[in-house]
Order: structure tokens, then sequence, then C-alpha cells
């Protein structure tokens, strides 16, 4: 093929897509409904991805002593977490800091409670020692955490394994729901543009005919609707990353402000080039196959 | 040029279109295949262009063996062959100017080359200022005279013609002729199958007459009936 013919290839697959709007519609839109799902699950799985990611660089374990516990204790407790040979870092919070913290957090969050007024007459003795540990592989937290349970002078400990298992399930049924539905919307669509090129294969037949008389090389032939099938297939990705894109902004806002703590979204900004790439390359490949079928179904030269 | 050599086609069906053919017709010739339908004439033809493909035997046109031609090759074979078909088959929605373009376009010669060619083409079948119309607003004998300007811009080195007065008045007809001879005396070779008796009598070029599927008669200036074999086509009930 010369790159003249380009020309031509792109005019007649336009015109051929135009021709044939009704049907082109339908697979447009089919094809946007499956780029559309697949753009929310996959900024889904993303946005948990990177939820995981936060609560593995956390720190991983509060370890709570018993208020009542002396220095002498304390300093016992704090040798053993030195010692664990699983602990990474660890860092000590003392009942004066912890109180600190305290005062700071109903001066800022709970103001119409009173703020730290309500501490009034209370001081750091009622307060524990806590440690914030850093476990150096996140898989071994629950043993970790077990053997720091049963020290003596602890009252319990709290780590994000149960967070992160619950993320690691969720994503894991995000991927299957979404390979499935995903999947067989992609089938569908590729059902439908294959319909839509034959549409325009028996349209052109008589052109086709006198092409094939009058020497036309096959590829020269095929490439319009090889053509038509990839016009198609990225005019639906445009349209589906459009949707995605306005629907990602909004729920971005809403969810933020929802789960003010603890929930952490991926800008689009930064998911956007990665969707692009993938949307490209599923809506090409869709049309490209449909338009394959059919011609190989439909078109013979 | 084009040369038959002990051809049979047999189509899957069972039919014998075809049986024992030994034609050579050289460059430069003008000829008349006659015969009534269904004698194998447009199996001939098929034949050429391979469309079809000989069951046994082989055919030469323009230096190929069909036989051994590859199915990417067929293009480059039609190429060198100009078509022109009963029912015109041009395309509708393009203007004449167009129609004839689109067999460069699609061959992929150069913007200026299609310049250059086209107005030369319709010079040729003397259509130069309906360049601009559309098929549906020309006459027949006009619509294929720009099948013959489409058939020739490419400069084919032959042209064949299947039943090109078929849908013509005896008048347009020839002119279609007229112009079919013109073109061979520029050196085209030129193939005209046809069953119009009146023309094929009038030029006395040569003949070549298909009855089921054997040729009956090859002659040189030639008549669309010849007396020997008009006898035995007479008994058979043909007429």
């Amino acid at each position: 093929m010369k790159i003249r013919s380009i020309r031509y290839i792109l005019k007649e697959g336009f015109k051929n897509a135009y021709r044939n709007r009704l049907m082109s519609l339908a697979s447009v839109s089919i094809i946007t409904a499956a780029l559309i799902l697949f753009g929310i699950f996959y900024l889904i799985l993303i946005n948990l991805n990177h939820n995981l990611d936060l609560l593995y660089q956390k720190p991983q374990m509060q370890v709570y002593c018993l208020p009542e516990l002396t220095d002498e204790q304390v300093a016992a407790v704090r040798t053993e977490i030195a010692n664990n040979k699983y602990i990474e870092s660890f860092q000590e919070v003392s009942k004066k800091e912890a109180f600190e913290q305290l005062k700071k957090y109903l001066e800022s969050d709970k103001k119409d409670l009173g703020g730290a007024e309500i501490l009034e007459g209370y001081d750091e003795s009622m307060m524990f020692v806590s440690f914030t540990v850093k476990v150096k592989d996140p898989q071994d937290s629950s043993k970790v955490a077990k053997e720091l349970e049963a020290l003596a002078g602890v009252d319990n400990v709290k780590y994000s394994q149960q967070t992160i298992d619950m993320i690691l399930k969720i994503s894991h049924w995000v991927k299957l729901v979404s390979f499935i539905l995903i999947g067989m919307l992609l089938v569908i669509s590729l059902f439908i543009i294959a319909n839509t090129i034959k549409l325009t294969v028996f349209a052109r037949r008589k052109e086709i005919n006198i092409m094939k008389y009058i020497g036309a090389t096959d590829w020269f032939i095929r490439w319009p609707f090889v053509f038509e099938g990839i016009l198609i297939g990225l005019l639906g990705a445009l349209i589906a990353f459009v949707i995605v894109a306005y629907i990602y902004g909004f729920a971005q806002q809403k969810l933020t402000t929802e789960f003010a703590s603890g929930l952490d979204m991926v800008q689009f900004g930064d998911a956007w080039g990665m969707l692009v790439l993938i949307y490209i390359g599923i809506s090409s490949l869709i049309g490209a196959s449909g338009s394959a079928m059919s011609i190989r179904k439909h078109l013979h030269v | 040029m084009v040369e038959f050599i002990d051809i049979t086609k047999k189509y899957p069906n069972g039919t014998v279109a075809l049986k024992g053919i030994n034609l050579k017709i050289n460059k430069g010739d003008f000829a008349f295949i006659v015969g009534t339908s269904g004698s194998g004439k447009s199996t001939l033809l098929k034949l050429l262009m391979k469309e079809e493909t000989a069951t046994e035997g082989e055919v030469i046109v323009n230096g190929y063996q069909l036989s051994k031609l590859p199915p990417k090759q067929i293009p480059y074979l039609r190429r060198g062959i100009g078509m022109v078909f009963q029912d015109f088959r041009l395309l509708p929605n393009k203007t004449v100017y167009e129609n004839v373009a689109f067999a460069m376009e699609i061959t992929e010669c150069l913007p200026r080359e299609i310049r250059r060619q086209v107005p030369m083409s319709l010079a040729l079948v003397g259509l130069s200022r309906k360049a601009n119309a559309y098929p549906h607003q020309l006459s027949g004998g006009e619509q294929q005279r720009v099948a013959i300007a489409r058939a020739l811009v490419n400069n084919p080195a032959l042209l064949i013609a299947d039943e090109p007065t078929g849908n013509l008045d005896p008048e347009n007809s020839w002119e279609i002729v007229k112009l079919l001879s013109e073109v061979n005396q520029r050196g085209t070779t030129v193939i005209v199958a046809t069953h119009e008796k009146s023309i094929v009598d009038a030029m006395k070029k040569r003949v070549i007459a298909i009855d089921k599927g054997k040729i009956i008669r090859d002659q040189q200036k030639g008549l669309y009936r010849d007396e020997d074999t008009e006898y035995s086509l007479y008994t058979e009930g043909r007429f």
C-alpha cells in the first residue's frame, strides 16, 4: 500500500461509517458502554491499589500499653519490641505526648463539646504509653501482632491487616466481576461491529466488484472496511473517556467529603494517560477484529 | 497475447462449459466471439480474467500463465486488461471524470498521472464536455463510452468487451463498435463477445464461434453465421 492511498482509505472509511450511521451508532454505543464499565472498574481498582499502598507505607501497628504500667515495665516492653526481628522501626508515644495529641484533637475536631476544656482537672497520668511499630514485611503483621499482644503490660495491638485483607478481597471481586461483564460486552461489540461492516460491504458490493475487475489489490479493497471498524471503536472510546472522566470527577468530589478519613483517591490526572492508551488499544482492536470477521465472511476479494 | 491450450472447464455442479479449446489471439488483433447464451462464451472471458480457473489446460494472457498465477498477482493481471460490460457498471454517485479517475485511484497512480491521463482518455471517447455529468444524465451510448474510457485509462494491452452493445439501440451500438475499432487501430488487442449479427457482419473481422463449449468456427474476416455451420445449428432448432 502506498502513502497516497491512505487518504483514500480514511475518506472511504468515514464515508462508509456515515452512510451506515444507524448501525455505526449502535456499534459506537455498545463499545462506549463496555469501555465506560471498563473505565469505572479500572479506576476503582487503581484506587484500591493506591490505598493499599498507603496502608503498607503507614505505620503498621499501634501497641497500646496498660495505663498503670511503671516506667520499668514500659522499658521492658520497649526492649521486647526493639529485639523483635520482624520489626523494622518503632516510635514511642509517651503519656505526655498522648495527652497533647488528645488535647489537640479535641480542640480542633470536637469544639462543639467544649474543646480541650473538658480535660479540665485531668492530667497525663490518665493516658497510656503506646508504640507505633513498623513491620518489615506486611505479611508478618498478624504474627507480630500476636507476639506483642502476649507481652506483659500490653493492653492491645491494632494494625491495618484487617483493612488490607478487606481491600484485597474487594479488589479480587471487582476484578472477577469486571472481567466477566466487560468480556461479555466486548464480545457483543465485536459482533455488532461485524454486522455493521457486513451492511457496508453489501451496500458497496457493486463498487467492490468493479474494483476487482479494474485490478485493485485485495488489501486496497479491505482497508477502508478495517478502518471503518477502527473508527467506530475509537469513537466509542472517545465518548466513554469523556463520560468516565466526568463521572470520576463527580465521584471524587463526593467520596472524599463522605469518607474524609481513610480514603485517598487518585487524581484523575494521574490515571488518565494509561486509561487513554488502554482505551485506544481495546477499541481499535475490537473494531479491527469485527471488520476482519466480516471481511472474511462477506468480502470475497 | 492470449492463448488457450487444450482448455477444459468443468463447474463443480458437473456442467462442462468448455472442452478442448485451443485458441490464439495475437497482439493487435480484433476478434469477435460469438455464440448463444450458455455456449461457453462467458466462461471463456472469465478464464481470461482468472475469475475462474481452467480444470485442464493452460491460459496465457499478457505473458501470465494463469494456472500458475498466485491469487496475489491477479490484480496485476487485471490491470493489463480493460473490461467493458453490457450493463456499463459505472458508479452512479460519481461523475464521469471521477468514474474514470477511480480506475487509476484504486491502482494507486500518482495524482499527477491521474490529472493527465483521465482527460486524455475522455477525449479519446469524445466525452470531454461531459466530464462533470453523472451517469444518469447520459444516454446509454455515452455511458458505455465512459466505461470504455475507464477501461482504457490504465493503458491496458488488451480490451475485453462482454456484450458491449447489448443494452444499446442500433445507432449507439455502431458508435461503440467504431470506437472499439479505433482503439484497436491504436494498437490495443480487442476481444468482443456479442450476438449482434449486423455488427459482426459489417465489421468483417475475425470471428470465433463457440457452441456447447467447443469452437465450431474460427474465421478471419468472418460473418456472424457461416453457411456450413448454420445448417447444424438450424437442425438443433436454435433459430
